[in-house]
């Protein structure tokens, strides 16, 4: 078993230490800059290969046989980070092997793989070797005490020889104002699929800022471009940190609540009790999550006074 | 440009599998037509052809008529199940989609939700693969190149350049799917899809589980009332609120003010006598 | 507006696919004309809701043994109503096991459920549902006839020689086609509903039926002093528990539906039903309430209106009947149309034969017989003075206050009609109304 983690510029992408954590510590970091990448106190056996900039078909084809000629290769873990994900087919195809796609648990006899939206856990007993991505955030960072041994391998020159077709990176963005302001708030509220309408999300923000907070959203809101997705709180979207998470109407499916760090208070309104939202919850309030919005920007507008009465829709 | 748009249709309902009220296709597969009604209509003489594309059973030809009712050219329909393994189902979507400048995907479907199938479908055609995008620019008529923006993790972006031919996926907030004219919706109930042979199999076995997240096996970073929740969550728990409590919206309201005080996150009570409790 | 000359696309729209469109498509498909029935809604029923008791009987002439295949969620085979003080509850309760087999009396069904199967109906004799679409007005030709309907989809004229309004309470289209009067908020209600759930057993318990036997109770008083009524229907592990609630009087008070809705629960009589359960959904909607009083003219040139688009509702505080005259309106409307398109004259004269078929049915029957309820249910007397009379007088009758000897009923009765000042006069015309009404 062995973590494949790529990187850029030797930068980490998300759920890397979960991935190297669940390989044991054994880790194959591959892509640019990999001498620089970091991962001491949560890798043991560290292999280097240096592939220059991403291009993920070429990528895969010099990996394939770097994977092969490493001992105890049977089970490759890769971080379902977007570069990982993008790999990890390609990969599996080349190796030949199943891919595992999305797993919040690796073993070499029960993976778990989130499905339907990460509201479901699908337990596989696998049969000899495969590829698979785990869900960043779902497991932790191993601690490994002393520094681990490193291993550089270099490509064999044969795949340079054959043209590959890959994008171009041209550059890299980095997390724009808005996103920052999320992911250093203190206390996020994140609206979800049962807050009714877009008008809510004004409401909602409104609620943040009149509580001193910022609004969050899942991606179900995001795709429908009610909020920005700047403003997706989840492995796919931001990973915060916040001491206060207020949701409304969020289910917490695995790829949503493993971007919400470690919250030191959580309130969840929802209309089932037993979402994985609510059962992560100090306070989970059985109600309608719209209604209580509105009532909650009566109640703060009444006392401080912030902004108009908010139309309630009653039809 | 000649573009194709793989659109997975889901049910959520299995026992009625074509009922309308619980089966569709994702806000990114809708994305992925926009995207690729948009390019092929800013193509010079726009002579753009868009093919969409489905394996899966009966149930989806409602939706694939919606597609040509915004302005789909042909939809076509291989016939299997969609308990399929992602490589095969890629492989054989892969059959149909030769000869295509662009393949446009969602990011992940509704139900298997990996994200796999567009990388798969660009290794068995040998393309150019962008996954993920936030926005995809027109195609250059002459290089064929397209400008993208790729989501990378912790906020960033990436601007990328992929000249076909190429698999692109998008999210669901990269475009929202126009409207169909009311003509075009009635005629388009009669539109014919193509059919073709698709492959047979199942997914391996799985015991399938309410997702419950799982323990972090190692000391946590800090003992957050997530992990704390977590640990008691794997164990079983199904109760594990610290308080859970059911009440009407403006009690609902006065009581999550009230915990923001108690905890301090809020100053003195407010005035105004709240609500019905 | 007036539309280009233009050859009819179909022979008729409908639009609105709740019980009364999708009635009216489907009796035009099956006489073999093309119709086009327009939801709003991502799907029939969508946006749909209503207390949950249907009473289907007229669904007899148009899916002989509907009750094989309706989506419905238990029979109702008990019917009660409560009348309710601030501290006392008398229920006065019927049963019947002959609405537990065929061809049974009322249902409690889901709305998206039950739409969506009668659209269904609709769709498969051949009428073309087309969902997510709004009309968004009307097409008339130069003598201002109706020749059709505007979509909000792009290019979304439609042209048909006939059109149907099914669009539910305050039409849009009645009222743009000028067939509603103007009409004052005093003669809507707005009915409140809250879905509550509880595990099937337990409202086995509760309610005391068994297998699919549901229970259907009206309430009289219980509204926070709102004129109005309350009801609690039993889903197969659902309640729905709402209140139907005055206007007027509820702009008057400063309650909110919600919090009556709970003050509702709260009562000693209904708390024990419904304690524990968890609140699925809540939603609220307007109601024509009183019949008569506001109905539109039913027929213009080119156009009919039937269901709630009608105000062939009755929604008289205890009473909620609105599905099975929009349904039975939905048909005659369809039929009328049917016999003008055939006879190629749809203007109103040629269309009369909706009228006709409305008086000459219970549908306009039951709304005449019942004219003077919704007032008479929803007045103050009716609703705060002889609910106390009623049940102080009850209560009396059952206390035991040895030694003293029992007193005779009628004295009691005139005691209480005192104490709650009710005037002998006024009781008499309630009662006489009463009788004429329900009589
Ligand atoms: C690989 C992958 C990556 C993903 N990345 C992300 C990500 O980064 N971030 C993210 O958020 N999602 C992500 N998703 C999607 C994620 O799996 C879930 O689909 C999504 O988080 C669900 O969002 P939701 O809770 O808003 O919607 P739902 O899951 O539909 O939940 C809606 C909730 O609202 C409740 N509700 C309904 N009506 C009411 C009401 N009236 N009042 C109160 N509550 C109500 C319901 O009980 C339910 O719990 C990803 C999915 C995949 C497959
Ligand atoms: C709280 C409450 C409780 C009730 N309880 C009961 C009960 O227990 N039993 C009972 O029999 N009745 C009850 N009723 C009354 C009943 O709901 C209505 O009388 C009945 O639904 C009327 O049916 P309809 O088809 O005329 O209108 P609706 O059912 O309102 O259908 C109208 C349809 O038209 C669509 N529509 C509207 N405008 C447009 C447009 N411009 N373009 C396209 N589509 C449009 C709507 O989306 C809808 O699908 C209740 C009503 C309420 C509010
Ligand atoms: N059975 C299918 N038919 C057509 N397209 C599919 C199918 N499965 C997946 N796709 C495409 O691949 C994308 C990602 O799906 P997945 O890899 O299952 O998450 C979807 O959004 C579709 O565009």
């Amino acid at each position: 078993m062995i973590a494949l983690v790529p990187v850029r510029d030797g930068v980490l992408p998300a759920g890397a230490p979960d991935a190297i954590a669940e390989a044991a510590g054994r880790v194959l970091i591959a892509g640019s800059g990999t001498s620089s990448a970091t991962v001491d106190g949560i890798a043991s056996e560290v292999h280097l290969i240096e592939l220059g900039p991403v291009e993920i078909a070429r990528w895969a084809a010099a990996l394939a046989p770097i994977i092969e000629s490493l001992p105890d290769n049977d089970i490759v873990i890769l971080p379902h980070s977007a570069d990982g994900r993008d790999l990890a087919p390609r990969l599996a195809a080349l190796l030949d092997r199943p891919l595992l796609s999305g797993a919040t648990e690796v073993s070499a006899h029960r993976v778990r793989v989130a499905r339907r939206g990460g509201l479901e856990l699908h337990e596989l007993r696998p049969t000899g070797s495969f590829v698979a991505t785990l869900q960043p955030g779902t497991r932790g960072a191993l601690a490994i005490g002393g520094l681990p041994v490193v291993h550089h391998l270099d490509v064999g020159s044969e795949p340079g020889q054959m043209a590959f077709h890959d994008a171009e990176v041209i550059e890299v963005l980095p997390p724009d104002v808005q996103t920052m302001d999320l992911t250093e708030a203190s206390r996020i509220i994140g609206g979800g699929a049962g807050l009714d309408s877009n008008d809510r999300f004004d409401q909602l923000d409104r609620f943040a800022v009149a509580i001193g907070g910022v609004m969050g959203a899942t991606r179900v809101i995001t795709d429908r471009s009610w909020v920005h997705h700047d403003r997706q709180i989840g492995t796919t979207g931001v990973v915060v940190d916040p001491d206060l998470y207020l949701s409304f109407g969020v289910s917490g499916a695995v790829q949503h609540t493993s971007g919400l760090g470690h919250p030191d208070h959580i309130i969840s309104v929802n209309t089932d009790p037993h979402c994985p939202m609510m059962m992560m919850s100090d306070l989970a309030i059985v109600a309608d999550a719209n209604e209580t919005l509105s009532e909650l920007l009566d109640l703060l507008d009444t006392a401080v006074g912030t902004g108009p009465d908010p139309q309630r829709n009653v039809t | 440009m000649k573009i194709a748009v793989c659109w997975k249709w889901v049910s959520l309902d299995r026992e009625h599998e074509a009922d309308r009220r619980w089966s569709g296709v994702s806000a990114a597969d809708e994305a992925a037509l926009e995207v690729a009604l948009t390019i092929a209509g800013a193509s010079i003489d726009s002579s753009g052809e868009v093919n969409v594309i489905c394996l899966g059973p009966s149930g989806a030809d409602d939706v694939l008529r919606d597609a040509i009712a915004v302005g789909a050219t042909t939809a076509r329909r291989i016939d299997a199940s969609t308990d399929l393994d992602s490589r095969v189902v890629a492989v054989a979507l892969a059959e149909q989609l030769r000869g295509h400048d662009l393949v446009l995907c969602g990011d992940y479907s509704l139900d298997r939700g990996t994200g796999s199938v567009p990388a798969f479908i660009a290794g068995e055609l040998s393309s150019a693969q962008a996954l993920g995008l936030l926005e995809v620019g027109a195609a250059d008529p002459t290089s064929r190149t397209l400008r993208v923006v790729r989501r990378l993790d912790g906020g960033r972006r990436e601007i990328l350049h992929v000249t076909a031919p190429a698999v692109l996926s998008v999210e669901g907030s990269a475009a929202n799917l126009r409207r169909a004219p009311l003509a075009a919706t009635l005629a388009a109930r009669t539109a014919p899809v193509e059919l073709v042979r698709g492959p047979h199999g199942h997914l391996p076995e799985a015991e399938v589980h309410p997702y419950r997240p799982r323990a972090r096996v190692l000391q946590a970073p800090t003992g957050g009332s997530l992990d704390r929740v977590r640990q008691i969550l794997d164990v079983g728990g199904s109760d594990a609120h610290a308080e859970l409590v059911t009440l009407d919206p403006s009690a609902a309201a006065s009581k999550i003010l009230d915990q923001l005080r108690e905890w301090g996150y809020l100053e003195e009570p407010v005035s105004s006598s709240s609500g019905s409790d | 507006m007036t539309a280009p000359a233009s050859t009819p696309a179909v022979d008729a729209i409908v639009v609105g696919a709740g019980p009364a469109g999708s009635a009216a498509a489907t009796v035009l498909a099956r006489k073999g004309y093309s119709v086009i029935l327009l939801e709003r809604g991502s799907f029939p029923g969508s946006k749909n809701m209503y207390g949950g008791v249907v009473y289907p009987r007229i669904l007899d002439q148009l899916h002989p043994e509907w009750w094989l295949e309706a989506p419905i969620q238990r029979w109702i085979t008990r019917r009660s109503t409560m009348v309710l003080t601030d501290t006392q509850a008398l229920t006065v309760d019927f049963r019947s096991a002959n609405w537990a087999q065929p061809p049974y009396n009322g249902a409690t069904a889901y709305r998206p459920d039950w739409d969506h199967w009668l659209a269904g109906k609709a769709e498969a004799d051949g009428a073309q549902l087309v969902c997510s679409t709004t009309a968004t007005g009307l097409l008339r030709d130069e003598r201002g006839h109706v020749i059709g309907v505007t979509t909000d989809r792009p290019d979304g004229d439609l042209l048909a020689r006939v059109v149907i309004a099914c669009d539910g309470v305050n039409s849009f289209l009645a009222k743009e086609a000028g067939l509603y009067g103007d009409v004052d908020a005093a003669n809507y209600t707005v009915g409140v509903k809250e879905t509550i759930a509880l595990p099937k057993h337990v409202i086995d318990e509760r309610f005391g039926v068994r297998g699919l036997e549901g229970v259907d109770i009206e309430i009289l008083g219980g509204t926070s002093g709102v004129n109005g009524g309350g009801f609690v229907y039993t889903n197969l592990d659902t309640l729905a528990v709402g209140v139907v609630l005055k206007l007027p009087k509820l702009a008057a008070q400063k309650l909110r539906p919600e919090e009556i809705i709970a003050n509702l629960k709260a009562h000693p009589g209904v708390a024990p039903l419904v304690e524990g359960g968890e609140i699925k959904e809540y939603s609220a909607h307007v109601i024509p309430e009183a019949g008569l009083s506001m109905m539109p003219k039913m027929t213009g040139d080119g156009m009919l209106v039937a269901g709630d688009a009608a105000a062939l509702c009755l929604a008289a505080g205890i009473w909620l009947e609105g599905v099975n005259f929009a349904m039975a309106s939905g048909m005659y409307a369809a039929e009328a149309a049917a016999e003008a398109l055939a006879a190629n004259d749809t203007s109103r004269v040629g269309l009369a034969g909706y009228e006709r078929r409305l008086n000459d049915t219970f549908v306009l029957r039951d709304h005449r017989k019942l004219r003077r309820a919704p007032s008479l249910v929803l007045s103050d007397r009716v609703q705060h003075l002889y609910p106390h009379m009623i049940a102080n007088t009850v209560e009396r009758m059952f206390r035991v206050d040895n030694p003293t000897p029992k007193p005779g009923l009628r004295r009691i009765l005139n005691e209480e009609r005192r104490r709650a000042g009710v005037k002998l006069k006024d009781l008499a015309t309630d009662a006489l109304d009463g009788l004429r009404s329900f009589g």
